[in-house]
């Protein structure tokens, strides 16, 4: 603390930031609250319908339910993907005596790139008519019997939404893998080896306890991004065939600027935030329960 | 041992390759003349090297006039990210305050809050004070939630800043201002730099807030401008919508090859601190 501070010079540089945060974070999810209590359109008067809105989503709305279905599943898939790939390329990479920067450059390229294009570049590749990447290389391969319209089949499509976000950051994930192994100290690793342990035991008695902050900081942003996933489901399927890709954050967005109905809506959105705050929290519970144990 | 080694040297580069191989995908179709791509092998090298696809690309669309509006938005923002981050991170971390630990907590809700439950109470808000289609209507809510992490990078690099330091300048008889503006200022040329490029990413790639907030073409930002080669046509200009996909992807790519190594620093930290 600096001895000559004010209270007037702590409010001029602290009010700015904080009123920027207010008016765009803030206020936003306490007018989501209030808003969530009405039925209203944007248009004509606010009707006050109490816990209507919720009784509606919870008891009332199918769609409502798949869509948290396909949330969960999309932040399972994302979450494989990413911190899965992640761990194993990093551990790889480990190993590696030369080339490291290179592939840690290339690896991480898709995280540069914008969701409208790599929107536009999955829709090609997973494309039938006219022949997509992937069903090209099904061909190819003389699995022809294989190809299929991934987008808008219900039973594929929400994994063909996934793995675009999953893809998008590993690469991200991976970098700070990395940076953690690198500093686990190559003593503890060199004694567990004399000790006769394999690298497997070692990786999972050595490595991983030493990072494991790392991973359960990785692991939480990791979960609260796909949490939050919107750009590509919306922009690839808009959430269909049916409701097979839909999710939360398209639901809530199409009920707010489609269907112009913003109490319901906000309900929603309520959901989205209670959600990621309790997936935090049970990450936390989680992953250090294991690491008291 | 050595075999181990190749082995995994083989294994990473398959795995290299397939990650970055719908990038090259990407940039090897712009190229391509439209017959080529109908009937071709997606592994074979194109034929002719055609950049038609490109004049067709800025013909169709309005991507110089989208380029102009995505840079005036990602630096419009990056500003305000950077200097709020550092006023606010100097308050909290320099200055003190009896309340300051709730501060940062409120700080803390909007990195795990979804930026979702933002878009409706803005357009409400926006309409009523007529700022909808305006570039603040997107800096706004991309600087408000990038506030946090900036915040935060910032306050973690002003712990290292030892205290003896202030408490010379303070001797000196120098106040708060005079010590940000000739202290904390230039010694955190570093911290901004790496929050500049960590943001500049996500923002010049913003959907969402431009999709909502924009409503007119003129401030149609790079993806929303990218979104328009489908629409338009009705049957879809592919050769012609990758060579736009590529010239949107292209001055971030090169800042990002150019600036490789701060680059993959900055986005670590900035993730690992957010």
């Amino acid at each position: 603390m600096l001895p000559q501070r004010s209270r007037l010079s702590v409010l001029v540089f602290l009010l700015p930031p904080l009123a920027l945060y207010g008016i765009a974070v803030l206020l936003p999810i306490f007018q989501s609250l209030f808003l969530s209590f009405f039925d209203w359109d944007g248009i004509s008067p606010m009707l006050f319908v109490g816990l209507d809105n919720y009784v509606r989503m919870f008891t009332g709305d199918t769609v409502f339910w798949i869509a948290f279905r396909n949330t969960l599943g999309y932040v399972v898939i994302c979450l494989v993907l990413q911190l899965g790939g992640a761990l194993i390329v990093a551990s790889l990479l480990t190993l590696l005596r030369r080339g490291r920067e290179v592939v840690k450059t290339l690896y991480i390229l898709p995280a540069v790139i914008s969701t409208v294009a790599i929107a536009f570049l999955f829709q090609r590749i997973y494309s039938l008519d006219p022949e997509g990447l992937i069903n090209q290389v099904l061909e190819f391969v003389g699995l022809g019997n294989l190809q299929q319209a991934w987008l808008s089949d219900v039973s594929t499509v929400l994994v063909a939404v996934s793995v675009p976000e999953g893809w998008r950051f590993t690469g991200l994930y991976m970098l700070i893998i990395y940076a953690a192994l690198l500093a686990v100290p190559t003593e503890l690793e060199e004694a567990a080896k004399l000790d006769g342990a394999s690298w497997w035991q070692t990786f999972w008695r050595i490595r991983f306890p030493y990072i494991r902050p790392v991973w359960i900081t990785t692991t939480i942003i990791a979960t609260t991004n796909a949490l939050r996933g919107f750009d590509i489901p919306y922009l690839l399927t808009n959430g269909g065939p049916g409701q097979s890709s839909e999710l939360l954050t398209t639901y809530m967005y199409k009920t707010a600027f489609t269907s112009t109905n913003y109490g319901y809506a906000s309900a929603i959105s309520v959901f989205v935030v209670v959600e990621c705050l309790a997936a935090v929290g049970l990450i936390f519970l989680l992953l250090r329960r294991k690491a008291d144990a | 041992m050595d075999i181990r080694r190749t082995i995994t040297g083989v294994i990473v580069a398959l795995i290299v390759i397939v990650q970055v191989y719908p990038l090259a995908w990407l940039f090897i179709t712009s190229v391509r003349t439209e017959q080529d791509f109908a009937g071709g092998n997606p592994f074979a090298l194109p034929t002719e090297v055609t950049f038609d696809n490109y004049a067709r690309a800025f013909a169709t669309g309005n991507l110089g006039l989208n380029i102009l509006n995505s840079f005036i938005v990602t630096v419009g923002s990056i500003v305000v990210i950077v200097f709020l981050g550092m006023m606010g991170a100097y308050a909290l971390q320099v200055l003190g305050f009896r309340f300051s630990k709730l501060v940062r907590a409120l700080f803390l809700i909007g990195i795990i809050v979804p930026v979702q439950v933002a878009l409706v109470p803005l357009f409400v808000d926006y309409a009523a004070v007529n700022l909808l289609d305006t570039y603040q209507s997107i800096i706004i809510p991309l600087a408000g939630f990038a506030l946090p992490t900036s915040i935060y990078l910032f306050s973690s690099f002003y712990e290292y800043i030892p205290g003896e330091i202030y408490e010379a300048a303070s001797l000196d008889g120098a106040g708060p201002y005079r010590i940000f503006g000739q202290i904390t200022l230039p010694l955190s040329v570093n911290t901004m730099v790496t929050v500049a490029m960590v943001n500049s990413i996500f923002i010049w790639n913003d959907f969402i807030f431009a999709n909502t907030f924009v409503l007119t073409d003129d401030l149609k930002t790079i993806p929303l401008g990218l979104q328009n080669y489908i629409g338009a046509m009705g049957k879809v200009d592919w050769t012609a919508t990758f060579a736009a996909v590529c010239v949107s992807i292209t001055p971030l790519l090169l800042v990002f090859l150019v600036l490789n190594k701060a680059m993959t620093y900055s986005l670590a930290s900035g993730a690992t601190k957010g």
